[in-house]
């Protein structure tokens, strides 16, 4: 008779609970109100329409990179050369513009090559059998090298206004001209960086949760050998996330040079940390098999407010790292305690 | 009567640089048998039956199903041609919950390719019920199930699909008493629907309890292949510790008579 009952209650139970995984991002995400409630407390300036648009804009670079990193850690892997790739498909992008190449094509041309890194990397880790970790070390070293040979370790600027629509372009701006001829803005409009964001982060969770590849990143990242005695094309799975990674980093990086107009051979430094810690705060596990989109946005967000609250509150850049270096060991700390119940 | 034999695995060797982990064995099963594999842990066994799976591809010999050739590369090919597996690891991605491991590999698709979750879940939770009524928690990862639950996920995923060959590695070792039972249940039906099994197994009893003829293996060779009413348990005790059948042996049943 217990029997019977048991199975009915626990489900009952189990409809009232969020699920292990609902209940991480919800504390990410209680843990991002929180922050948001004590730097609009601490600075007047912090909750405004201008402010909120500022912490989009910056947070769309971690957010993008996120995205790819998150599809890599949950097949138990690691990529750390995105923010090299960021800087070198910037780059790429900045001297095909000012080369003569019109910027949508010149932009798509530094998207491939972050792509042709990214594929790269998934060929060193699934053909030459060389662990993640060193994989893409090596392609951080090889990327940055090749953006600081190619501009001889100088920003290329003078690229023209088209180069910088997408960073700093807006839908939606609302401006009028004052009668003293100057515009005045109403609304600055949703910065397209914040929209890309939001239109890959989409794709991101789509193709995890409702594409047969999706579900093969997560197979391979908890169980490899039983993904491939089930019929799972491991190294396939594995080459298709870190080029999508390496894709990511190249549009991250056409992203921020935009936004500065300039292709900075040395920007993007340490880049992938960041994104490691969005992945890592929003609860990806690094052994694999656990990480979603929707949480690796809230972390890009935690670190990216972090950034900019302590900014605004005159808190020193280095301090900030310090910061940010207990928030990630805190956010990994909570989980394991969560998973050792 | 002479029946097409469903596999037969010809002059198989697997080698490992010098060590000779597959040597020369040939093997057939016909449908509707069950043939138990014994033999001490690294007598070639697991690797002959993941050469079958295509989880393992063999340096020489020949595999045909039903009569004709095959080349397997991976395991999606033994899949195609009706070979299905249960290992003894289950190989089950511990993070996913029973559907998805159900189909993982093999997943249901709506019309615009992408996952139908609705009907995986839906065939899941009928496969499930008709091995283990009380199987409910289909939600939850596999990692929190029972042992009991997660074999039931591994034979599930073996037989839903258009099985002609299922390979058995252990499939109780991991069981209680009224699962295995189940199981063995389960090993008859399916020797009457006509499936042809190969049952790895240490356990004399359910060896012979099951099996229509055993082979047992040592040192990468096929040392014996008997039916099961010719041969004692002692003798194929005596098979699997030293290599060849007592010295006095002749077959059991031709004794009796």
């Amino acid at each position: 008779m217990s029997d019977t009952s048991k199975p009915v209650q626990k489900y009952q139970l189990g409809g009232l609970m969020p699920a292990e995984g609902q209940l991480h991002r919800l504390s990410a995400l209680m843990t991002l109100l929180l922050l948001i409630l004590g730097f609009s407390l601490a600075s007047p300036a912090f909750f405004s329409v201008n402010n909120a648009l500022t912490v989009l804009l910056q947070t769309s670079v971690i957010g993008l990179l996120g995205i790819g990193m998150t599809m890599v850690i949950i097949t138990g892997g690691i990529d750390l050369s995105v923010g090299s790739v960021l800087a070198l498909s910037g780059v790429v992008s900045g001297l095909a513009v000012k080369a003569g190449v019109p910027v949508i094509p010149g932009m798509a041309l530094g998207i491939l090559t972050g792509t042709a890194c990214g594929a790269f990397n998934g060929f060193v880790i699934t053909r030459m059998k060389i662990t993640p970790f060193v994989a893409t070390l090596g392609m951080m070293l090889i990327a940055r090298g090749i953006a600081l040979q190619l501009t001889g370790a100088a920003p290329v600027s003078g690229l023209g206004d088209a180069f910088g629509v997408l960073g700093n372009g807006a839908l939606f701006r609302v401006t009028e001209m004052m009668p003293n001829g100057f515009p005045r803005v109403i609304f600055p409009g949703i910065p397209y960086p914040a929209i890309l964001l939001l239109v890959m982060a989409g794709f991101g969770a789509y193709v995890l949760h409702r594409r047969q590849i999706g579900r093969h990143i997560y197979a391979t990242g908890s169980n490899e050998e039983a993904a491939r005695l089930s019929g799972v094309r491991v190294d396939w799975t594995k080459l298709y996330a870190y080029t999508m990674s390496g894709a990511l980093a190249g549009l991250a990086g056409n992203v921020l040079m935009s936004r500065l107009v300039t292709a900075q051979p040395s920007e993007g430094v340490m880049a992938e940390l960041d994104a490691i810690a969005a992945a890592v705060i929003g609860g990806a596990s690094l052994n694999g098999g656990v990480g979603t989109i929707s949480g690796t946005m809230i972390g890009a967000f935690i670190i990216g407010i972090l950034r900019n609250g302590l900014n605004m509150a005159g808190v020193s850049a280095f301090i900030q790292q310090i910061v940010i270096g207990f928030v990630v060991i805190g956010a990994v700390w909570i989980d394991q305690i969560r998973n050792r119940r | 009567m002479t029946k097409q034999p469903l596999v037969e695995m010809v002059d198989i060797e697997k080698h490992f640089g010098g060590v000779r982990a597959v040597d020369h064995v040939s093997l057939d099963l016909a449908p509707g048998e069950v043939v138990g594999l014994l033999g001490h842990n690294g007598a070639g066994k697991s690797c002959l039956m993941r050469i079958l799976s295509g989880a393992m591809v063999p340096n020489s010999g020949e595999i045909r199903i039903e009569g004709k050739t095959v080349h397997m590369s991976e395991p999606n090919d033994a899949r195609a041609h009706g070979i299905e597996t249960i290992y003894q690891t289950l190989a089950l991605a511990d993070h996913l919950d029973a559907p998805k491991n159900l189909f993982l590999g093999r997943e249901l698709k709506t019309r615009f390719g992408n996952l139908d979750d609705k009907r995986m879940h839906e065939e899941a939770r009928k496969v499930l019920a008709r091995l283990n009524p009380n199987f409910k928690n289909l939600r939850d990862p596999v990692s929190s199930l029972s042992g009991g639950q997660r074999q039931v996920i591994a034979i599930a995923r073996a037989i839903y699909f258009d099985t002609k060959i299922l390979i058995m590695d252990e499939p109780t070792a991991a069981l209680g008493p009224s699962e295995t039972a189940m199981v063995a249940d389960l090993i008859r039906q399916l020797r009457a629907e006509g499936i042809g099994i190969f049952l790895v197994s240490h356990d004399m009893h359910d060896v012979f309890d099951l099996c229509d003829r055993v082979v047992v293996m040592n040192k990468g060779r096929l040392v014996g292949a008997h039916g099961i009413d010719e041969v004692s348990k002692d003798d194929v005790l005596s098979l699997i510790v030293k290599g060849e059948l007592p010295a006095d042996w002749s077959a059991r049943n031709l004794e009796a008579v």
